[in-house]
This record gives structure tokens, sequence and C-alpha cells, in this order.
């Protein structure tokens, strides 16, 4: 219910946001429509039936995939789908000081890589997924680092000239180091490390350890595609803008 | 609705657990063994009885038919007894999964000196051979064993634990099995100092199992 409601919010405000002015044309673009679309499908992928509930209490794998989808896809698409005309009146309505502080790429950076080591740390998450609302503030703390952890690479708003395409490439290839940490404590543990999991009734087909084990390789592997897809699509831009320049 | 009628069956399983007598549900550190104040007593992760209690002496057939005398097969090992049911959604596949596990991890020697019995509560619906298929998903060793009811629950009394409850038939008539969730530990010596209740972990037996091998004791006579 909940997830729905989260959907249902986030669709309204998007079509609230961007509604054309009287008179004027339309702010949308297929494109950021389809964006906005699909993080709002990986956003309840990630959270309803049946992911949600068996990451919720039965495999860690399953978690991660979680994670992925609702920490790193979800905020990404949903940012790229804010048209330009958003982002500008956004910015002209917005109280710029706090989000400036916020989304500053070291601030950002920080703040979701704390938030990945906490929602995996074993005493917060064994803790946290016995309950829906626990369960949902650690859904909300990864779509909100997540938010924050691709703004400064995403969002044209506030202008940072001085972050340019290498800079964020290098923010993002040192989010995927960081990221190796959680990796390698999950895999190479051997001992399960979240109660949650470990005495969850068994899913047939995958031992206790193989889930946690699959579930740092999701972290790792998952979690580098992504961000190497948005290297790319940097360095894809940053190469398509010079040879404008040079032409 | 079924992670919320496992936990309601773990809650069940618990609470069935915590009906045993005194003697199995103390907890904390015993006094130090042959009466040196000065040693400390090992301290285990499960839960120390306040009062020891004898290996018990029965016979029920195992998965193949043939009678298995608990207290000579297991005799100078270490023997973890179960009582558990086939079809059980959680307790049951946890436990044993979590033993065998570990009991892997320990290497052929040790694992020698252990016998892991699994006695059903059951018996209507866990045929021999439905039990050594379930037993088999976990460890081809661990030793199935079937009586009819009234015999496993006097086995069940010996012990101080609670004869399972067959709960309410579903309507498609299936049903659910109460039972006491804690597996219990007799050291290679004899009696059992030691229970390992539901929540269990990996990391408890890992800790745990190679005490219980070597004959340590928590500092009971």
């Amino acid at each position: 219910m909940g997830v729905w409601a989260l959907i249902v919010v986030l669709a309204v405000l998007y079509a609230r946001l961007t509604r054309p002015a009287t008179g004027a044309g339309p702010i949308r673009s297929p494109w950021r429509t389809i964006s906005f679309g699909a993080a709002l499908a990986a956003l309840w992928l990630g959270l309803d039936w049946p992911i949600g509930a068996l990451a919720a209490g039965y495999l860690a794998s399953l978690h991660m995939l979680q994670f992925l989808l609702v920490a790193l896809i979800a905020p990404a698409l949903l940012l790229l789908g804010i048209p330009g005309a958003v982002w500008e009146r956004l910015a002209g309505r917005a109280r710029t000081s706090g989000i400036l502080r916020l989304t500053h790429p070291a601030a950002a950076f920080l703040a979701f890589n704390l938030v990945v080591l906490v929602t995996h740390w074993p005493v917060v998450v064994d803790a946290l997924m016995g309950s829906q609302a626990g369960s949902f503030l650690i859904d909300m703390l990864w779509f909100g680092g997540g938010i924050l952890l691709w703004w400064p690479v995403v969002a044209p708003f506030p202008a940072r000239p001085g972050f340019g395409y290498a800079l964020k490439i290098g923010y993002l290839i040192a989010v995927t180091i960081t990221m190796t940490i959680p990796f390698l404590y999950l895999t190479f543990t051997s001992l399960p490390v979240f109660a949650t999991y470990e005495l969850a009734p068994p899913i047939p087909g995958i031992s206790k350890r193989q889930d946690q084990q699959l579930a740092g390789l999701l972290m790792k592997l998952g979690g580098a595609v992504v961000l190497w897809t948005g290297i790319a699509a940097l360095f894809f831009r940053w190469y398509v803008g010079e040879e404008g320049s040079v032409a | 609705m079924i992670r919320l009628r496992s936990r309601s069956l773990s809650a069940l399983a618990i609470a069935l657990g915590s009906l045993v007598p005194s003697a199995w549900t103390g907890c904390g550190k015993p006094p130090a063994a042959g009466g040196r104040e000065d040693a400390p007593a090992p301290v285990f992760r499960g839960r120390v009885l306040a009062e020891t209690v004898p290996r018990p002496e029965f016979t029920l057939l195992d998965t193949a038919g043939e009678p298995y005398d608990f207290l000579e097969e297991t005799r100078g090992k270490t023997a973890l007894l179960f009582f558990g049911y086939t079809h059980c959604p959680d307790v049951c596949p946890i436990h044993m999964g979590n033993i065998a596990a570990v009991l892997n991890d320990l290497g052929v020697e040790r694992r020698r000196h252990v016998e892991v019995v699994f006695v059903s509560t059951d018996p209507e619906r866990d045929t021999p051979g439905r039990i050594r298929e379930w037993l088999d998903r976990f460890d081809p060793a661990f030793v199935g064993l079937r009586g009819d009811r009234a015999e496993v629950d006097a086995i069940q009394r010996s012990l101080g634990l609670p004869p399972s409850v067959l709960e309410p038939r579903a309507g498609d008539g299936s049903y659910a099995v109460g039972h006491a969730a804690q597996v219990v530990a007799f050291s290679p010596d004899g009696p059992a100092r030691i229970v390992y209740p539901f929540g269990t972990r990996q990391a408890d037996w890992a800790h745990d199992l190679p005490l219980l091998i070597a004959g340590t004791t928590p500092g009971h006579p």
C-alpha cells in the first residue's frame, strides 16, 4: 500500500511540475517522460511483491537487488526524467543555500556511502527489517541517498561549473570503490551475517551462505553495471561536447 | 501471508519451548567445574541447563526400517536430538540447515564424533522415505527416526519437553504441528547440559560444536 502511495505521489508531483503554463508549449519530452516512468517502474519492482516481500524477510540477495533498484537505478532515472524547464523553475523557487550544501559532491558522496554502510550493517538490518516501518525506513534512506548520489551528476541545478565531466566520472568511480567494502564483507564472510535472512524460512535451491554471497556479488557486479553505465554516458557526452567545440 | 503464517508458527514453537520445566530453562554461567573457583567455565552460546538431563534410552525405527537404539548408537558421541516434522515451514529446516552448514565446516574427523538425530512428531505424514528425502537435503548422515505418537510423546516427556500438539486442519487438509523448538545437545560423556533454542545461529553452532565435541562442559559435575 505504501509503495503505491509513494508512486502515486511521485507521479502526481511530476504531472503538476511538468504541466505547461497557460499558452506555453509542452515542457515534457518523450524520453524524459519515459525515463521518469522507468524510475517509477524500478521503484515498484523493487518495493512491491515479489521482490519487496522476499527481500523483507527471506533472501539477502533480493534485498540487494532491491537496493540496486531503489538506491541506484530509480533515482538516476527519476532525475533524468525531469525536464530542463522544471529545473529552471525549481532553481528560481528553491532555497539554494540548503540544496547547495546538501548536493555538493563531497556531501552527497559522504551521505550515500554512509547510507550504504549503515543500512548494510547487520545490527541495523536485523533491527529494522523486522517491522514494516523499519523496512520502509531503509527503503527511503536508499532512495534519498540515491537521489543525493546522482544529483551532482545528473541535475543541472545548482550549477557547478567546476564539477565537470572528468570529476563526475571520478566521483562515480570512487563510489564503485567504496561499494567494495560491503561486497567484500558479504561475499567473503564464511557465516551468515544477517539474522533476518539466516533465521527465515528457507527457500529451496539456495543455502543461506549462497544467498549471502550472491547478495555481495549482486552489490558489486550490479552496482558496477549501473555506475559504469553512468560513467560511459558521461564520457560519451564529454566526447560529443569536445567534438562539437572543435568543429 | 506466508510470512505471517511462518512467523506465527515460530512463535508457537518458541512458546511451547518456554513451557518446559525449569531444568530446561536455566540460563547463565554455572559454577566452575571441579570446585576450582578460579578456573572460568567455558562460555557456551547455547542455553545452559540448571540440571543435567541423562541421555535417554529409547529405540525407534530409522528411515531404513531398522531399530535404532539411541543410547547405544550415540554412546561416546556428541548427540544433537531434535523433535520436529518435515512439513515444518521454519524452525525445523532452519535448525537442520544451520547445523548441517557448520558440521560441513568442521572436517571429516570431527564430524564423525557428532550424531544428529531427528525424531518426527508427525508420524502420519512423515513416512520413512519422506524423512530420508527431507534430511538428505541437509546432510545424508543425519539420522531420522519415527515412532507412533504415544512413543514419541513419552520420549519428549522423559526429557522434560512438552509433547507436540496438532493444530486444527486447514481447508485443504494441511495442518501444523506445534513442537519444542530446541535442539538438545548430549555431551560425549552422556548427559545433556545445553539446549539450543530457535534463533541459534550458525555462528553459535560454530562456536559451541568444537567445545561439545572436545567434551568440554559448562561446569556442571
